[in-house]
């Protein structure tokens, strides 16, 4: 076990790679109550295309957050209902790069670990149920659709994307899913579901080599050859429509636009882009900006707004949103604010300040089991120590942020998805 | 674990010290009547403040000075307790010892919240028209908005249809005829009112000394006059007759939301059995409702139970295909009954305790939900701490759910569903 001690930020990491492949990591809590633990698939929605044991499979969309769903039975057992009784709450999601499962508690952790490992290291799908999850998802999927948001999100996606999965919805569509068998399931659980492929974290008052003991115990020390995702097809980075728009019972205009960025890879370097792009994004848009305090005076923004740059597997974008009367006016408006930015430079003290904030907001956000969790996780799979961010703020200079805002802030890159209110009827 | 203090005459501060976080919280909450006539006005008034003060005249340099503070946020903070509302600010910074070397964050932070509190910026002695409007603007939407989450606004139609004669029908940020009409003088008008006279809530979560926090909330409210008006007890439901209404939007999914009431509310010995009653019934995937509605009969994606402690109304809301509306209904009247005869197994049962132990137990562990808890419960008439709370739980008998589910009483019925018309 490798302990790492990140003294500037109070925390400790302990770290662990099993035999048969799967990573540990513990973020030691003393003194809290609660206890965390997630353990992820490095397989989300856009992993359909993959290769094992020589062959290749081309799944249908949704099967990842249709697995997420089938793996919380067993056979004659309660899942959620062990769980419950040994006071833990349990949970899932499923996005387009992980699927992650967790717990949180705060006594008997060790026989939920036990039991969380176990019942997402066991395949178990009878036909009859996965005919009755078709229906749940079905339903989950009408809600989305009711959602304004997420329509305007996967809109977006398809604009902005010409051939990448990320253009289709985390749940699939109600024909992609009736595409799903129990073999189907069988061969995605083998190809990803496996310690090979997959991070337990946890986060808490926990004695880290009882977790090790654990995992090993209940996973055992096989290592099994792990799916081999098929690359995703090379995109341009020019968006492949501008502007989409739709309408539907919504009170006022509300938007998501992205700019599409090459991916970043992964490792410091990866990160390290990242965080430039997060400054970008903060020196363009994010609330202490000059543009923000303008259009929010303008009334063309309100507090709903809000951005940042986001990354998925192999695809990256920076992107904003929220409600306006005139979101193409704002998209020009970003655009002219760029230009602006480049052409005037920006100030040293400036600089220090954001990052100084930027910096503070992530410490705070130690505090948060949940995000500290995740984004150990989502860090790794990356292929960087979270916790290591400090020195990259320390290093980052103002010339890679205004160099991200040059190659990325431009109209081709750009897409905008909106949802308008239905047209009203003159009444008579 | 909190310790109490009077600052000047109807300010009190709530000192919880915690070492291990790496951010401190401080509220400040100003205690008003919940009622139509200034719901509008007191959830206007923060958003305003945090538009300028007189050293920091715009969003941009309140913005720029957070950003100075290590990105320190501060929010609006405009809550329903009871028949209370409170109208305030929140605020999240980073503690001192992770800034650099000889920077400080608690004091600055603490001398500008009373800089926005105490020093607005003002136009002809008032505020500032156009921040005014814009805010207005920026509330009438958020109410707008409610309209999309679709959930939400039927939960909401319900309280309002069953609440008619009961404050708590008033929407937490009150009408959008009532904002539009607001006017920088009656804004100003009941800012100087809410200074004067409303019970004050200062609530801090950190590794400060009482002595060193205490100095900074009275320097805050340094040289104000004072004449408090103390608010009266809280009330119980005020019952109506009740109804079933049905109405009509472009949704794919309808909503089912049911309203019961209860004369037990938060502040009798029962309440702990109503609790422990909605947890069992319908709070979280293991119970009645959820195993049984929506995952044995598959009638619904979402359903779950809520109870509003401080008025004694339990509400009860699914998201169903339009055309299983009977069926649901009489699914969720059989899932309730059984609680009244207490057909509760011991699994049942020790869950819903441990649901609710587990997140009394993690209370602690977060500044956000350590201020949640102790900063209502002094206004809502919670008369007790957290771990005398967690012992009443672990003590309830299926007997005492049974009871207290047989207090409840349908009341009102509110269906939300697709079609034209």
């Amino acid at each position: 076990m490798t302990v790492t001690e990140y003294p500037h930020l109070g925390e400790t990491l302990h770290s662990f790679t099993c035999p048969n492949g799967l990573t540990v990591k513990i973020v030691p809590r003393p003194g809290f109550q609660k206890k965390l633990a997630y353990f992820i698939t490095d397989f989300g929605s856009v992993h359909q295309d993959f290769r094992l044991e020589g062959q290749e499979y081309h799944m249908p969309a949704g099967i990842a957050h249709f697995l997420e769903h089938k793996m919380f039975e067993l056979p004659d057992r309660d899942v959620t209902g062990e769980f419950a009784e040994l006071g833990a709450n349990v949970n899932a999601f499923t996005s387009y790069d992980m699927t992650a499962y967790y717990f949180s508690c705060s006594q008997n952790f060790e026989e939920n670990l036990r039991l969380l490992l176990e019942f997402v290291s066991t395949p178990y799908f009878p036909a009859e149920s996965v005919q009755r999850e078709m229906g749940i998802i079905d339903q989950e999927i009408g809600m989305n659709e009711d959602a304004p948001d997420s329509r305007i999100f996967d809109s977006l996606m398809e604009c902005l994307y010409e051939k990448h999965n990320i253009r289709l919805p985390i749940l699939g569509s109600r024909e992609s899913i009736r595409q799903i068998t129990p073999e189907l399931l069988h061969l995605c659980h083998r190809a990803f579901y496996n310690p090979g492929n997959m991070v337990l974290c946890v986060v808490g008052d926990v004695d880290s080599q009882q977790v090790i003991h654990i995992a090993r115990e209940v996973l055992g020390n096989e290592r099994r050859p792990v799916g081999e995702k098929l690359p995703a097809q090379p995109e341009p980075v020019t968006a492949v429509c501008g502007l989409v728009r739709q309408q539907m019972e919504v009170a006022m205009p509300t938007f998501q636009l992205a700019f599409k960025c090459e991916p970043v890879g992964k490792g410091a370097g990866a990160v390290r882009q990242e965080i430039a792009a997060d400054l970008a994004a903060e020196a363009l848009f994010g609330e202490s900006s000059r543009l923000y305090l303008r259009l929010y005076e303008q009334g063309l923004i309100d507090s709903s707004f809000g951005g940042g740059f986001e990354t998925v597997d192999s695809c990256a974008m920076l992107t904003c949103g929220g409600d306006s009367d005139d979101p193409e006016a704002v998209r020009d408006a970003i655009l002219a604010e760029a230009a602006l930015i480049l052409e005037q430079g920006m100030e040293d003290s400036d600089f220090l300040r954001m990052k100084r904030s930027a910096m503070g907001r992530r410490i705070r956000d130690l505090d948060s089991f949940d995000s500290t969790c995740f984004r150990v996780c989502a860090y790794h799979l990356g292929g960087f120590d979270y916790f290591a961010f400090p020195e990259i703020y320390a290093e980052i200079t103002k010339n890679e942020v205004l160099a991200f805002l040059s190659r990325v802030v431009k109209k081709e890159r750009c897409a905008l998805s909106v949802m308008d209110p239905c047209d009203k009827k003159e009444e008579i | 674990m909190v310790e109490s203090t009077a600052i000047i005459p109807g300010v009190t501060l709530h000192w919880a010290p915690v070492e291990r976080f790496k951010q401190s919280a401080v509220s400040i909450q100003f205690v008003r009547p919940m009622n139509r006539q200034e719901a509008s006005l007191n959830a206007l008034l923060p958003s305003v403040l945090l538009r300028g003060s007189q050293e920091h005249p715009d969003l941009r340099s309140i913005t720029l000075r957070l950003d100075d503070l290590y990105g320190a946020a501060v929010s609006a903070m405009v809550r329903r307790i009871g028949d209370c509302q409170t109208t305030g600010l929140y605020c999240g910074f980073m503690e001192d010892r992770f800034a650099l070397k000889g920077d400080r964050i608690l004091e600055p932070m603490m001398d500008f919240l009373g800089e926005l509190l105490r020093r607005p910026l003002l136009e002809d002695g008032v505020f500032r028209e156009e921040y005014v409007e814009s805010e207005k603007k920026n509330i009438i939407s958020a109410i707008e908005a409610q309209r999309n989450d679709k959930r939400i606004y039927a939960a909401g139609q319900l309280l309002t249809i069953m609440c008619r004669e009961d404050s708590f029908g008033v929407p937490r940020l009150g009408e959008k005829e009532d904002m539009a009409a607001i006017t920088p003088g009656m804004l100003y008008a009941h800012y100087e009112k809410v200074l004067r006279e409303s019970p004050v809530e200062v609530f801090y979560v950190g590794s400060a000394p009482m002595e060193q926090v205490a100095a900074l909330v009275k320097k805050m409210f340094a040289g104000l006059v004072r004449s408090v008006m103390p608010m009266p007890p809280q009330t119980p439901f005020h019952d109506t007759q009740g109804t079933e209404k049905t109405e009509i939007m472009d949704v794919a999914q309808a909503k089912l939301n049911m309203g019961f009431v209860t004369p037990i509310t938060n502040r009798q010995e029962e309440f702990t059995a109503m609790q422990v009653m909605n947890t069992v019934f319908g709070a979280g995937m293991t119970s009645k409702l959820f195993m049984n509605v929506r995952e044995k009969l598959s009638l619904c994606y979402s359903i779950g139970s809520g109870y509003y402690g401080s008025k004694g109304i339990l509400t009860v809301s699914a998201g169903i295909d339009a055309d299983k509306e009977e069926v649901t209904r009489r699914e969720i009247m059989a899932q309730l009954d059984a609680c009244c005869r207490g057909e509760i197994t011991p699994g049942e049962l020790t869950s819903a305790k441990e649901a609710m132990l587990s997140s009394l137990r993690t209370l602690h562990d977060s500044p956000g939900a350590i201020e949640g808890f102790y900063g209502t419960a002094a206004i809502s008439g919670f008369p007790m701490t957290v771990e005398e709370y967690g012992r009443r739980v672990e003590a309830v008998t299926v007997e005492q759910v049974a009871e207290a589910a047989a207090s409840l009483r349908l009341h009102t019925v509110y269906f939300l569903k697709g079609g034209s018309q």
